[in-house]
């Protein structure tokens, strides 16, 4: 057996800077977390009939009803998009719904997970960080249908969508550090689950998701575009079919909110954590 | 070390509720000490028994040595490995079946999942359950959740077994057998810290016992001494 100097030591005193050992963490659990996340897309895609279209269903339906309803039935009225509307809709559809989901799931993955963290030591933030990342990859299924649009509709796939991944990143930021901070408050009261989905509800609604820039009077577009969601989405559409980079601003916000979403929420939860694990 | 669990009377369950009672003022917190100034230590290759009534505070106890729980003043330091049996199943998906949670359990005590997975059908066989690795454990006895839990527990080679009242589950062969594991994992100096009601098999086994009462540590030494000691207080109630 190793000598007992070169073991591992759990020491309740030591308390390092929270990020830093948050990350440590999630590299240390990375095996924990490359099984989790596998087990939950092999589940989901397994054992339903449809397979992969299932979680593609949600999004798909609802960017064809938009279609139908804004697209087709209202026309032109309050204003065309530059690029075909399927397109337009189906990037905004896909990556709100990567935003809401994301959101939602990771709330509840602590008292999901109730059952093991209550016996056996795991830190909690694995959890967050695995449904996540399962986010994520159910998010790279459902671009298919998007690039697919784009080159059905002509607009094609231009090279800054190798870019890409850096606002889908950055909402992934932005989804596991707000995730955790309503996960935290969610083992305490039960209601915090339905009270943010009607705030995910609210600010897809304010970002311009089924409907263009132009929809919004002049007045109010400076108010509008403080809401951090138009940065992430405005960058993500300007890279994966405009073939352009847009305000450098809009980056600049977006990697702000990012990098400070995720710095609160695993510092307001290592905080909580304390009062938490009695609760569980 | 200390730890108290924060006891709310009329806690409120929801964000509305705790917002009108933060405004009426009325948000009192009860402090419930359910284990108080508790001290000691267990070295490699002991054998530690927890011994007391329910509700003494031995399972909290046992949490914040796994970790599970922080301590609300003092200090724990466990050096090495930690292989917590706190509850029949615990780390275990009730969905899934036998070999996807050894998979499971023997990661979540940090080892490789792939190397979990081709020890799997040893594990199983130990744990006499062969016939039944694809079987979800949701269907399974508590008896073989106990076999199956300690099986993987001990099979991750821990420095430190924490063992709550889980092994009285099993069948007489199983408590032999799990005693003679837990020997050999002694002898390459793993630590076992266990609560049993078990009082003769205590004696046999460890090398010490603590008598925890009320969340504190009544006595702390031989076998037989704290056992009678333990007795006596029983007796005399």
């Amino acid at each position: 057996m190793t000598a007992v100097a070169d073991l591992p030591v759990y020491d309740s005193d030591q308390t390092r800077t929270p990020l830093v050992s948050e990350l440590r963490n999630f590299w240390v659990y990375r095996r924990l977390i490359r099984l989790l996340v596998v087990r939950d897309l092999t589940t989901r895609y397994k054992r339903s009939v449809l397979g992969v279209w299932w979680t593609l269903l949600n999004p798909l339906l609802t960017a064809g009803v938009m279609y139908l309803v804004f697209g087709v039935a209202i026309g032109g009225r309050f204003g065309a998009t530059e690029e075909p509307y399927v397109v337009y809709l189906l990037a905004g559809v896909l990556f709100m719904t990567f935003f809401g989901q994301g959101m939602l799931s990771t709330a509840s993955s602590i008292a999901g997970a109730k059952a093991i963290l209550s016996k056996v030591y795991v830190p909690a933030e694995v959890f967050a960080f695995a449904t996540g990342v399962s986010g994520l990859a159910n998010f790279g299924f459902s671009l298919f249908p998007l690039i697919l649009a784009q080159l059905l509709t002509g607009v094609g796939v231009p090279v800054t969508a190798l870019l890409a991944p850096i606002p889908v990143l950055a909402m992934l930021a932005l989804v596991i550090g707000v995730g955790m901070l309503i996960a935290a408050a969610a083992v305490f009261f039960f209601d915090v689950l339905d009270l943010t989905r009607v705030f995910v509800q609210l600010l897809q609604y304010l970002t311009p998701v089924f409907y263009p820039l132009s929809f919004i009077p002049d007045r109010f577009l400076g108010l509008y575009k403080t809401n951090p969601l138009f940065s992430y989405l405005d960058n993500f559409r300007n890279v994966i079919y405009r073939g352009e980079l847009g305000p450098a601003w809009q980056w600049a916000y977006m990697g702000a909110t990012a990098v400070v979403a995720l710095t609160i929420g695993v510092w307001a939860f290592s905080k909580a954590w304390r009062s938490l694990a009695m609760q569980l | 070390m200390s730890l108290a669990y924060v006891m709310n009377r009329d806690r409120a369950g929801t964000v509305k509720e705790f917002t009108f009672q933060l405004l009426k003022r009325q948000v009192t917190a009860e402090r419930f000490l359910a284990v108080k100034d508790v001290s000691f230590e267990v070295h490699r290759g002991e054998t530690v028994a927890l011994i007391g009534r329910n509700g003494a505070g031995k399972t909290t106890l046992m949490k914040v040595v796994a970790r599970v729980l922080p301590p609300t003043s003092g200090r724990v330091i466990v050096r090495g490995r930690v292989a917590p049996m706190i509850a029949l199943g615990a780390g275990f998906n009730h969905e899934l079946n036998a070999i996807e949670n050894i998979v499971l359990f023997g990661t979540l005590l940090g080892r490789d999942p792939d190397e979990m997975q081709e020890r799997a059908d040893e594990i199983g066989r130990w744990a006499e359950l062969t016939e039944f690795m694809d079987v979800p454990i949701r269907s399974f006895s508590s008896g073989m959740l106990a076999r199956l839990g300690f099986a993987v527990a001990a099979d991750v080679d821990p420095d430190v077994m924490v063992v709550d009242e889980v092994l009285s589950v099993g069948d007489e062969s199983f408590q032999q057998k799990s005693f003679e594991r837990m020997q050999s994992l002694m002898k390459g100096g793993t630590a076992v810290l266990l609560v049993s009601h078990a009082l003769d098999t205590v004696s046999r086994v460890a090398d010490r016992v603590i008598w925890l009462d009320h969340g504190k540590v009544m006595a702390d030494g031989d076998p037989e001494d704290v056992v009678e000691q333990y007795r006596e207080s029983v007796r005399r109630r």
